[in-house]
């Protein structure tokens, strides 16, 4: 985690344009690696320029935007309409077209109807979880790629701890080199959260607290504080320039231990560190006051709007992989937008849900394809499930009102763009109640195994948990099909 | 085609023996060709329906997954050519697996012979591997690029001998050095040593391989022996041509041995004190060495290690048991309880878990299967988790041993106490029975392996104290040699075996002459850790420098120099209290608590001691403590609090001596005291001195320290 306490009164204004044009940069060690590459062990642990010579896709992506919209979005009234179905499955949405010839999707998202010429609907996302499926364990799966049977006998309502599988995003973070002294792994605005369970599913477990995301648990639609990365009131740039060059001098006065230490990357952080303090980088992508009203206007003027924007700040900074999670808890009140609709459906979705995701997504998808990012970004996004096609049944143990729906993972629906995937394509088909992938099914495990390969990450590749005990990155078949 | 070179053996043998049964000549056919690895049949689902035990250590299970799965339909009698055991790994029809080997094989005659004659299992009383030998026993090369063939040998039940080598799997542990081929060629690549792994159908055996520097010139200079230690890790230095370094300095091995005891830095005072004493350089050391035992700070530091080990944690102790459990651990380290008397206290405690803290133990992993899971990993350093499930795949460990030694703590309950948090420890005498869960048939307790005549276990509820006295036995071949080998992992960063909780036959010690010294030397002092502890700080091994020559530079493994650590989390932490001289600052303990005193890693929990590393006691494991360095550390090193603010502290170290009104060479001297733990050369005194003129002097001085604190030089063991 980087969590690092600040103190009060800090100042957020970094160097001046001046100050830093005197500094420049130290180059304390080799800072500047060039661009994108596998670490060295990953690149060993599979000749992979071999084994997916020529696929399609393969190392499209260079990041990664995780739009996880935790709670479980309902997928036949979002994406997936079935007007012909019995009236206690299709609800009260009519289905409007969009841009993909032939898929209709709901009449509350106009705007992503309109934006998914740039984007594929994967209609076929299912997987039948072991045991229990409440958002935790659902959660988890979707991130790690493991259920969480192989961590807490119970599945459910565990704490994160260091034997947990790691996220996507810290697996990336830990393979991928940075090129920019930017964060590699952010999450924001808030945790993913059940009850009282904070973060399971989204942290780095067995890889070490040092590849946990940055959390940036801040409503971007309000000021936000950021002392960690800001330089200390006490210590103007200036000052931390004198006390790098003493700090190089004293390393280079125990010439022995330099050399012992030469296979370490001390110099190689430390240089990342300086760099990302004094630059500012990651402090600027996050300041969203450099963005224009109009701009900040287009993506929604409310925490998952603003967060999206700050996302695509952060990738353009050079982030590698920045996950928004849904701004409420997973099993939050409908009524105060979370997805969890077991009680109130149709009217939370059409007047608080849908609106929100319709503006943001649709705005991401436009402006990073009209800035070139999204040839190079991999956008996701998706819910850890679906609901019940038919409403006022209960599937999980909870209660639901007669149009509520319950959890539904056997099949639901995500959005993915970006990085040479389909643009304006429908994948995969459910049945006639949006209860069972007609055909293609996608297994989360699926879509994490494209993800990584998208990056040029071998899904195949071994890794190593906590005691050691050698394991598959994620055991599932890369959808080659996704990329047009 | 001609037939594959490759099962000449196995082809040669079935002429000489013309009944082929599964168990002699077709299950290591299915080995060898991967069909039982983990990431095919041998999955612990199987792969895609079809399900083989892993590396092939069920054998029955697999004859009947092939005989009866898919009614049989995987064998064609009356043309075995048309089998799907056949068509599926030469892909006649589409195989997941890819192509396994070819019609003109030699592993597809066995299997069509075999399948032809009716597939017989074989008798297991005369067809099943008995032991392997291998030639020769170990291998050593001059240098780089020598090659040598092993040779693999199988005896069978019935006294029959067959030739293996291209049957069996070679593994070498450490490819870079010496790799191996698929037909058991060994290949030096570069000065070092490795093992090779050999493994036939549940039989283990291993090759020490040593590729020696073939550099013209080594002449063995005999240095001082300060005990055994010395004399066994100097054998193979010498066998090897790899030539110790020297002693560390006086400041050096000060600022060492006080980290590696008592996790805390010298005060400036002590590195002074230390300096000026002009006894003999051995005494000296071996003075300060029983002075730092004796510190209230060893007690902690080694409460604070044993609390990792044991998972002292209020998330399984609640806060009042976890305090008392620390407080069982802290007695038993101040009072220097015998290691094996502390152990058997563990295990066979019993009653309140306020009034009989050690019961502690048992509440962390609470069910008998982690509980075993636990004590094996603890106190033998031995991982019994992968048999849970299947035949532990590099060591004898069979899923049967793994289900008799959780027997043992079976009838092990815990219910509630009379008071808040508290809850008993008992012995069930109902229904506590273990069970395979295979077929629910009740396992009976039986040790790991026998090393006396056999002892009487109580089939009844307290059969856990035979345990005890098994497993903290003098006799016990893995108790002392596990923490023999974890203690001098602490001094040495690592293990002569390591990972230190990983001892199996594939993960032979470095020096084994050295490991059983130790042990032995352990056992004849009644299990005494101050005792070990004082005898590995005494080594000339332990003692000697970082610097390195031309003959020990590329060494890693052999002890021959020290290599430097980084400060664990909580010493790093209470060396920047301490070097800064500000005062440590926890919430929810008593004022002055040091991060080493932290009851457990509730305290400060996703501060700074989490980000560096500190364990969160989910598991006994070694390896939840980290030591690594990353961007997030560095990040908080630079710009975080910690430093920065211990730096400024306003009756921080720089802040006081400032006005004190000393002269800049009397500060630089002092922060290089506290930081370094050594005086500043004369060059790094007047570097420092120059840096002091050149602003205002407390700033200045604040800057000092912070660069001294950044710097490799504090915040790593050398």
């Amino acid at each position: 985690m980087l969590n690092i306490p600040g103190r009060a009164g800090q100042t957020c204004e970094g160097p001046t344009r001046r100050e830093l044009m005197r500094i420049g940069s130290l180059g304390l060690a080799g800072l500047h690696l060039p661009g994108f590459f596998l670490s060295q062990q990953a690149a060993k642990a599979a000749n992979l320029t071999e084994k997916y010579k020529g696929a399609r896709g393969f190392a499209n992506a260079k990041n990664v935007i995780m739009i996880f919209l935790q709670g479980g979005p309902s997928h036949i009234d979002i994406w997936d309409p079935k007007p012909n179905a019995p009236a206690n499955i299709r609800g009260e949405f009519k289905p409007i077209k969009t841009k993909i010839p032939g898929t209709w999707i709901g009449e509350h998202m106009p705007m992503m109807a309109n934006a998914l010429d740039k984007a594929t609907l994967i209609r076929s996302m299912s997987y039948t979880p072991n045991g229990l499926f409440n958002h935790t364990a659902a959660i988890y799966q979707m991130l790690t790629g493991y259920p969480p049977d192989k961590v807490s006998p119970s599945g459910q309502l565990e704490p994160p701890n260091a034997a947990d599988f790691p996220t996507a995003g810290s697996h990336i973070s830990k393979m991928i080199k940075m090129q920019e002294p930017v964060l590699p792994f952010v999450e924001l605005p808030r945790p993913l959260q059940e009850s009282g369970i904070i973060g399971k599913g989204g942290a780095a477990g067995f890889l070490g607290k040092a590849y946990d995301p940055y959390r940036m648990y801040q409503d971007p639609a309000e000021a936000i504080k950021l002392e960690d990365l800001s330089l200390r009131k006490e210590i103007p740039a200036e000052r931390l320039k004198d006390r790098f060059e003493l700090l190089k001098g004293i390393n280079e006065s125990m010439p022995e231990l330099e050399k012992a230490l030469n296979a370490s990357a001390v110099d190689e952080y430390y240089g990342k560190a300086y760099d990302l303090v004094l630059s500012g980088k990651a402090r600027d992508a996050m300041d969203l006051t450099k963005e224009t009203d109009k701009m900040r206007e287009r993506y929604g003027l409310h925490t998952f709007g603003q967060s999206t924007l700050m996302a695509r700040r952060l990738i353009e900074a050079g982030t590698k992989f920045v996950q928004v999670n849904w701004p409420s808890v997973a099993n939050g009140d409908p009524e105060k937008t979370a997805w969890d609709t077991h009680a109130a459906n149709f009217g939370p979705l059409k007047n608080l849900h849908c609106p929100k995701l319709d503006r943001s997504l649709s705005a991401l998808l436009e402006d990073m394809d009209q800035r070139g990012l999204l040839k190079e970004t991999l956008v996701v996004a998706i819910g850890e499930f679906g609901r019940s096609p038919r409403m006022g049944v209960s599937t999980s143990g909870n209660s639901n009102s007669p149009d509520g729906r319950d959890h539904w993972p056997y099949c639901y629906s995500a959005v993915v763009a970006g990085a040479g995937v389909g643009r304006g394509v429908q994948y995969g088909e459910s049945d006639a109640t949006a209860s069972s992938p007609k055909e293609k099914p996608v297994h989360p495990n699926d879509l994490l195994a494209t993800l990584y390969y998208a990056l040029g990450i071998d899904p195949e590749m071994e890794i190593r948990n906590h005691l050691n005990q050698p394991r598959e990155l994620v055991k599932g078949k890369i959808v080659t099909d996704l990329f047009a | 085609m001609r037939p594959l070179p490759l099962l000449v053996s196995l082809a040669a043998a079935l002429h000489a023996q013309p009944a082929v049964t599964f168990l002699r000549d077709v299950a290591p056919v299915l080995n060898k060709a991967g069909c039982t690895s983990g990431p095919c049949h041998g999955a612990a689902k199987g792969k895609n329906g079809f399900k083989l035990s892993l590396r092939g250590y069920d054998p029955q299970f697999d004859y009947e997954a092939l005989l009866y799965d898919l009614s049989g339909r995987r064998f064609n009698r009356a043309d075995p050519g048309r089998s799907l055991m056949l068509a599926k790994p030469t892909q006649q029809v589409a195989h997941g697996g890819g192509l396994r080997f070819e019609k003109e094989s030699a592993y597809y005659k066995v299997i069509y012979d075999w399948i032809a004659q009716g597939v017989p299992f074989g008798d297991p009383e005369k067809d099943t591997v008995a032991s392997i030998e291998v030639a020769p026993k170990e291998i050593a090369m001059g240098k780089p690029g020598e090659t040598a063939q092993v040779k693999v040998t199988a005896r069978y039940k019935d006294g029959q001998t067959r030739d293996v080598t291209r049957d069996a799997n070679v593994d070498s542990n450490s490819p870079t050095v010496a790799r191996v081929d698929a037909q058991a060629l060994v290949a030096g690549e570069r000065v070092g040593e490795a093992t090779m792994l050999i493994r036939f159908q549940g039989k283990y055996a291993t090759i020490p391989v040593t590729i020696l520097n073939p550099k013209a010139g080594f002449v063995w200079k005999p240095m001082a022996q300060h005990n055994f230690i010395d004399t066994h890790i100097d054998a193979k230095l010498q066998k090897l041509k790899i030539h110790p370094s020297p002693l560390a300095d006086d400041a050096t091995f000060l600022r060492r041995v006080t980290l590696d005891l008592t996790g805390q830095l010298p005060t400036p005072d002590e590195v002074r004190s230390f300096l000026a004493d002009a006894t003999p350089q051995r005494a000296k050391r071996a003075k300060v060495i029983d002075k730092l035992i004796a510190r209230p700070a060893y007690t902690d530091n080694w409460t604070l290690k044993w609390g990792d080990l044991l998972q002292s944690s209020r998330k399984y102790l609640g806060e009042k048991g976890t305090f008392a459990f620390r407080e069982w651990i802290r007695d038993s380290i101040a009072s220097n309880k015998p290691y094996d008397k502390m152990v058997r206290e563990l295990l066979t405690s019993r009653g309140s878990s306020y009034e009989d803290p050690a019961g502690n133990y048992f509440r962390a992993t609470r069910e008998p299967k982690p509980t075993m899971e636990k004590t094996t990993q603890v106190f033998l350093g031995v991982r019994m988790v992968c048999a849970q499930c299947h035949d532990h795949p590099f060591e004898r460990w069979t899923q049967n041993q793994y289900y008799q030694m959780s027997a043992f703590f079976s009838a092990v309950g815990l219910r509630p106490g009379y008071e808040i948090g508290e809850e008993i420890v008992y012995d069930q005498r109902a229904d506590y029975e273990m069970k395979h869960p295979k077929d629910s048939r009740v396992m009976k307790p039986e040790f790991l392996v026998a090393f006396t005549a056999p002892v009487a276990i109580p089939n009844d509820e307290r059969r856990r104290d035979a345990l005890a006295n098994w497993l903290a036995s003098k006799q016990n071949p893995f108790f002392a040699k596990a923490i023999a080998n974890r203690i001098w992992s602490y001094f040495f960063g690592k293990g002569i075996i390591d990972p230190v909780d990983d001892i199996r036959a594939s993960n032979p010690p470095v020096n084994p002459a050295l490991l059983d010294a130790l042990t032995q030397d352990l056992i004849d002092h009644n299990f005494d850790l101050r005792h070990l502890m004082r005898t590995i700080a005494n080594s000339r091994a332990y003692q000697a420098s970082i610097v390195t020559n031309e003959w020990n530079e590329a060494d890693a493994d052999n002890f021959s120099h020290a290599a430097p650590r980084r400060l664990q989390a909580e010493a790093l932490m209470d060396a920047v209290t301490s070097a800064a001289g500000a005062r440590p600052n926890f919430p929810e303990v008593p004022e002055d608590t040091s991060a080493a005193q932290l009851p457990d890693p509730h305290v400060g929990k996703d501060g700074f001691l989490d980000l560096f590393g500190r364990p969160s006691r989910e598991s006994a494991c070694e390896c939840e403590r980290r030591v690594d360095l990353s961007l997030p550390q560095a990040l908080n090193l630079v710009n975080g609090g910690t430093i920065s603010d211990a730096v400024a502290d306003p009756k921080g170290r720089v802040a006081t001596l400032v006005l004190s009104g000393k002269s800049d060479a009397a500060i630089v001297e002092e922060l290089y005291l506290a930081a370094f733990s050594r005086l500043p050369s004369k060059a790094e005194s007047e570097r420092g001195q120059k840096y002091l003129a050149g602003g205002a002097r407390a700033v200045r001085s604040q800057d000092l320290l912070w660069a001294l604190l950044n710097s490799k030089g504090f915040l790593y063991i050398y």
